[in-house]
């Protein structure tokens, strides 16, 4: 069985489509991945599967339960980590654990326990008797991801769960998100490829509230390999080659690093053409460059920001 | 419940401040100048209306900011609405920890007026008046809970507290007596629930009476407005 399905989804907010006709299955024990520009829809996909929002058509499951039919059943077996974190700030850290355990109907020798560990495994145990609001944004990250975990849930919703964490923080939720997912269908969404690519059995790139492609990080890389991503550094006088290779008709995107050219060529035979306009340049190196997965999502989604 | 308990003391000192002042200031400053109002002395015929008026202020108050406090600013709603719990325990909830701030502050300040005033009253009155302290309460209760969960911008439940339900207050006698107004217009008055349950709770502390149509008006608007909340929120977390 699924442990997540989304079937022909949909979410219009008045004149603006947020999800449109979105079809998804997520295995169980696996990390899914959800990738996408800001308002692509991320988080309003995350809020229809974990019953906070109603969907305008189409049906959500979480392992095999509808989200609106038995939106109860539905948050015993989720747990959500939400885009921002929603603390209670009157309440210390354990409060605030505690306070879940108990909406979870858990009793105080089952949720002491569970709370002394995850206590623990997120480096909260010392500042447990502290209110969040004298956390750093990384330390109430980690104590949102351990209030979501209190339950044991079965599948675990983030909504770009690093977001603002420092690499070391970063690290260490990721290697706690893989320790997780042995019995834990994991669904996260970040704007981080690296994040992706190194915690993701699967990923899905969405934009405009649909679906643009659909694998594994070198599936998708695979997809863009056809594409001829170059990379050319010039020892000196690099600016006057800027305008000779935006002119070239096969050159078809162009970017300046530093020295260094980013380019890519509609096929492998305009290499000849390049290294003939640019004779007797004064180059430090050329060479094929990998596409990277930020390759991949900047190619589906353009580069350009969105309002 | 536990944010309640680490609060108490300066909230106490808080609550029970601006009753008191009222009272000193128009209980006993106006002393001199009006001797008995009803055959009543007349800083005992304002204390009842003052207690219930801050048992009633004080679950309007919670209710409301809290409320909107979860809903707009911590966004706790949503950490609760994601677990088994159901959009109905929240609001009941929220009613409910409302109305035991008001009765619970009225209570704190009916100890103080009696500690430090030669105010009494018997035992059987007081069961009476807490009738009316506890719909008053209730109803307040989910006033404020409407506002908290349809109210965004926080200074808009202040003007509704400021136009909407101190002229409310005002208007059903804590004062003055109800026969200063004009006679045409005193069966309008006793129809708004404030005048039920501030007048009601005099009538009820002062001399034992408990007025049939004051008592109904007040379980009505109670049990509409309890709905009202209810359906209310569970439609605004619906959208
Ligand atoms: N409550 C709402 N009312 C109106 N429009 C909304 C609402 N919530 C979301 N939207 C719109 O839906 C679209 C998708 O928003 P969503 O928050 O799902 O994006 P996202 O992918 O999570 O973006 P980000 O990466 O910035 O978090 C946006 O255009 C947004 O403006
Ligand atoms: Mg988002």
């Amino acid at each position: 069985m699924a442990a997540v399905v989304l079937d022909s989804v949909s979410k219009v907010y008045g004149s603006i489509t947020a999800v449109d006709r979105f079809s998804l299955q997520v295995r169980q024990s696996t990390i899914f991945g959800l990738l996408g520009p800001n308002g692509a829809g991320k988080t309003t996909l995350i809020r229809i599967l974990t019953t906070l929002t109603r969907p305008t058509s189409g049906r959500a499951l979480v392992e095999g339960l509808d989200t609106q039919a038995e939106g109860r059943k539905v948050r015993e077996l989720i747990g959500v980590v939400p885009q921002e974190n929603n603390l209670d700030r009157y309440l210390t850290a354990r409060e605030n654990l505690v306070l879940h355990a108990r909406m979870h109907g858990m009793k105080p020798e089952e949720y002491n326990r569970r709370i002394d560990e995850l206590l623990e495994l997120t480096g909260l145990s010392g500042r447990q008797h502290d209110f969040p609001d004298t956390f750093s944004g990384g330390m109430q990250r980690r104590l949102v991801v351990a209030r979501a975990l209190v339950h044991t849930p079965r599948v675990l919703f983030l909504d770009e769960p690093t977001t603002g964490l420092d690499p070391q923080s970063r690290r260490a939720v990721w290697d706690h998100i893989r320790s997780l997912s042995r019995d834990m269908t994991i669904f996260l969404t970040t704007h981080y490829m690296e994040e992706a690519e190194m915690l993701c059995d699967r990923i899905v790139i969405m934009d405009h509230g649909r679906s643009l492609v659909d694998g594994t990080a070198s599936e998708l890389k695979e997809r863009l390999a056809h594409a001829h991503h170059y990379e050319l550094e010039f020892r000196s006088g690099g600016d006057r080659y800027e305008e000779v290779l935006r002119a070239l008709p096969f050159v078809k995107s162009l970017e300046k690093v530093g020295d260094t050219f980013r380019l890519t060529l509609t096929a492998e035979e305009d290499l000849k053409p390049l290294m003939d306009s640019i004779a007797g340049a004064d180059l430090r190196k050329i060479c094929l460059r990998e596409p990277s997965l930020e390759d991949v999502f900047i190619e589906l989604t353009g580069s350009k920001v969105r309002e | 419940m536990l944010v309640l308990r680490r609060a108490l003391f300066s909230e106490l000192l808080a609550v029970i401040a601006y009753p008191l002042t009222l009272y000193l200031a128009f209980g006993v400053g106006l002393k001199g100048y009006i001797s008995a109002v009803e055959g009543v002395p007349y800083p005992v015929f304002i204390a009842p209306g003052l207690i219930s008026m801050t048992a009633v202020n004080a679950a309007f108050d919670e209710s409301a900011w809290s409320m909107w406090f979860h809903r707009r600013v911590q966004r706790t709603i949503e950490e609760y609405r994601v677990t088994p719990i159901t959009v109905y325990d929240i609001v009941i909830g929220k009613i409910l920890c409302g109305f035991s701030h008001g009765i619970f502050k009225g209570v704190a300040v009916t100890a103080v007026i009696f500690v430090f005033t030669p105010f009494r009253f018997s035992l059987l009155h007081l069961a009476f008046y807490l009738f009316y302290i506890i719909l008053g309460s209730m109803i307040f209760s989910c006033l404020g809970t409407i506002c908290g969960s349809t109210i965004d911008k926080p200074e808009n439940i202040g003007r509704v507290q400021a136009v909407v339900l101190v002229p409310l207050i005002f208007m059903s006698g804590i004062f003055f007596p109800l026969s200063s107004y004009p006679a045409a217009l005193v069966p309008f008055i006793k129809l708004l629930p404030t005048t039920a349950a501030f007048d009601g709770a005099r009538q009820a502390l002062l001399h034992g009476i408990m007025e049939p149509v004051y008592a109904v008006n007040l379980v009505v608007s109670a049990t509409v407005t309890f709905l009202l909340a209810v359906w209310i929120f569970d439609r605004k977390m619906a959208e």
